[in-house]
């Protein structure tokens, strides 16, 4: 009962400080929580009957927790998440402070929380969640997280010590992942995509050698970085049997359809209906930041979050798609993008670039940003750099025609920052 | 007269952690950019020794520890030995992250057993272990040109150089080896003794690591006059770049370090 009351009154404090404007509570509550009482997370979790399923992979986690809980709203499923920027074990604590809702065994009460690649050993520690989705590793913030086969082993040591009864549902065009999966005791499923048109690995795959032998993989098939049809010609390691039905999805690109393909998967393990998924699905709007659009002077802004060399890629990959020639990239160098920005010479500018676009660079970085988009020539032969986003962003909408859409690629900082251009305030 | 030449780059596939290919990238395009023909040759386990033969400048970026193993299974003997004799002739190299370790003596991890390096410089790296932190962070350093043979240097080269480290190896450099530049902020070698990296010949070891070239034009600009100095055997000056963004980007780093230069 202690946490229960702990959690009403940080909850109590938390609205009046909002309300007073003095900040937004989302990771305050829960770090006081656990200094309180360090076993707070699991504590309230059992009193509160709240089944947790948890989302963990470099790139999708915020977009996969949405059509999740989308789906699960749509079915009448009770159902809450943490936001993107809490997805450290404050944030969680946080989340489960500001929801009061507890669950019954008639009407259970479910929690989605998307948690950061490191903070998933320390969560597992914790709490043993109903579902585990591991959707991708690749690589990102090399200065913070390491190389990606460090996390793996991370993730792998610590789910060698977790609860056996939790069910992993796994990415098996990854095989990272799989190379992950297949040494667990924990019951295993996957999903994956229908084959692609594209035969080899690219530029960017961080995991094209075997997790198990070191030697190289095959690909029948690739989506995109080391994501495919995959199999080991020498230890004989391959794709996994894969759940791979084709949904339908408001978000364009394959690395959605990933991430709603992850969603699915879960969905259908929890006992949903085809057609309450299906229904589910289509309702399904942009996370902030992953494609959210916006109108201003009656010219179309789109934003897609680009935070590494693949999330980069897949970003200019879809704006291609969509005839897209105004581009804005924000690069910053802060905490949570990381402060090493020499990824951005891993990203394919000059083939997912349209030929003449017209490319903008602003943020902390925006010289470094410039210098690789200038170094695509001659697919692109002019870039305008503004180091000043707030100045410079007015100047660089002048220069989009009416109805036009301007594609903006910020690092997560960027994003709030421009989010916060757009909408007036600040989200976190 | 037309110049040409060919890039060798060591394991493009393996040894590319962070942006590496950068370096490649602005090889390339200044020597474009300047009606300088190139080659580009990938030096991986399908190419023999007689490839490295041909090779006017050599570039080896950083790989991740089961890259650097498959790596070192692959260049040895007579390939390890056609690497010595390019450098040897004088012949460019750049070589960033974890390349300089692979081409020291030895690189010794904080668990599993010591690697042994091709030797190219007298160096030794050791990984003190886990518990000793990673040497991460922006970094500003003054080259000493002197160590690669340029007695007069131009406004340009006595630019410093800026980049991004991040290593958990110390390296520490033996009496036949020369530092390339001494760290003015950041950690160098090994966080001690304020050397940063290596230099033999015209080879050059350096622990900044993805694209040191792009930011640093008067680094990319020497190599490539120093490559078409031994291929055609006469003294040649590049003509000049409009540098003002790679400048920009530069300046932007040392400015933020607050380096007084």
């Amino acid at each position: 009962m202690k946490n229960i009351l702990l959690a009403t009154i940080l909850r109590i404090l938390s609205f009046f400080l909002r309300v007073a404007n003095l900040g937004n509570g989302t990771t305050w509550p829960g770090h006081l929580a656990l200094k309180v009482n360090p076993h707070f997370i699991e504590e309230i979790i059992k009193e509160k009957h709240i089944i947790p399923i948890v989302v963990a992979g470099t790139n999708g986690k915020t977009t996969t927790a949405r059509i999740l809980q989308t789906i699960l709203e749509a079915s009448g499923k009770r159902v809450f998440q943490n936001d993107s920027g809490a997805n450290l074990l404050n944030g969680i604590a946080s989340t489960l402070i500001l929801n009061s809702e507890t669950g019954t065994e008639k009407s259970p009460l479910y929690a989605i929380f998307e948690v950061d690649e490191n903070a998933l050993p320390k969560l597992l520690k914790k709490i043993s969640p109903k579902y585990l989705l591991l959707l991708n590793l690749f690589r990102d913030q090399l200065d913070r997280y390491g190389e990606v086969r460090t996390i793996a082993k991370h993730w792998q040591d610590s789910l060698l010590d977790s609860d056996t009864s939790i069910e992993i549902l796994g990415n098996g065009d990854d095989p990272q992942i799989v190379g992950i999966c297949t040494t667990l005791q924990q019951k295993i499923e996957y999903f994956g995509l229908t084959a692609g048109e594209k035969q080899t690995a690219e530029h960017t795959a961080d995991s094209s050698y075997c997790p198990h032998c070191g030697a190289k993989l095959t690909y029948s098939s690739v989506q995109f970085s080391h994501l495919g049809d995959w199999k080991c010609p020498s230890c004989g390691l391959k794709r996994p049997k894969v759940f791979s039905e084709k949904i339908s999805l408001p978000l364009f690109g394959s690395y959605n359809a990933y991430n709603g393909a992850a969603a699915c998967l879960t969905a259908l393990k929890l006992g949903l209906q085809r057609k309450t998924i299906t229904t589910g699905l289509s309702r399904v709007t942009p996370a902030f930041g992953r494609q959210e659009t916006f109108v201003r002077d009656g010219k179309n802004i789109q934003i897609f979050l680009s935070k590494n060399p693949t999330g980069m890629n897949e970003s200019l990959r879809t704006i291609k798609e969509l005839g897209g020639t105004y581009l804005l990239f924000i690069l910053n160098d802060r905490i949570p993008d990381g402060k090493d920005v020499s990824w951005i010479w891993d990203v394919d500018i000059e083939t997912l670039v349209r030929k003449d676009s017209r490319i903008f660079t602003s943020g902390d970085r925006a010289f470094d940003m410039g210098l690789r988009i200038k170094y695509a020539h001659p697919v692109i032969d002019h870039v305008d750099t503004h180091e000043i986003l707030e100045t410079a962003f007015n100047d660089i909408l002048k220069s989009v025609p009416k109805e036009e859409t301007l594609f903006i690629l910020p690092t997560y900082s960027a994003m709030l920052d421009v989010r916060k251009l757009l909408t007036g305030r600040k989200i976190l | 007269m037309k110049y040409e030449l060919k890039i060798g780059w060591l394991y493009p596939e393996l040894m590319s952690t962070y942006g590496d290919r950068g370096n490649i990238i602005s090889l390339q395009k200044r020597c474009e950019w300047r009606g300088i023909n190139i080659e580009l040759i990938a030096i991986d386990h399908t190419r023999s020794d007689t490839h490295l033969a041909n090779i006017d400048l050599l570039f080896g970026g950083g790989a991740q520890d089961i890259e650097q193993d498959i790596v070192m299974r692959d260049l040895r003997g007579k390939k390890a030995k056609a690497v010595h004799t390019l450098i040897e002739a004088e012949k460019p190299a750049l070589f960033v992250c974890g390349a300089p370790q692979v081409m020291g003596k030895y690189y010794e991890p904080a668990v599993g057993k010591r690697i042994e390096g091709l030797g190219i410089f007298d160096m030794v790296t050791e990984n003190p272990g886990p518990e000793n932190p990673r040497l991460i962070g922006n970094t500003v350093a003054s080259v000493r040109w002197g160590n690669l043979n340029i007695i007069t240097t131009t406004s340009t080269q006595r630019k410093p150089i800026v980049g991004f480290e991040n290593h958990g190896g110390r390296t520490r450099l033996g009496p036949n080896a020369q530092p390339f530049a001494d760290v003015i902020t950041g950690f160098g070698n090994n966080g001690e003794d304020k050397t940063e990296g290596v230099v033999y010949k015209n080879a050059i070891g350096c622990y900044f690591h993805g694209p040191l070239l792009p930011k640093n034009p008067h680094i990319a600009d020497f190599l490539i006059t120093r490559a078409l100095e031994i291929k055609y055997q006469k003294s040649v000056t590049l003509s000049p770049l409009d540098d003002a963004l790679e400048w920009s980007a530069h300046n932007a780093i040392v400015k933020r370090l607050g380096v007084g230069i």
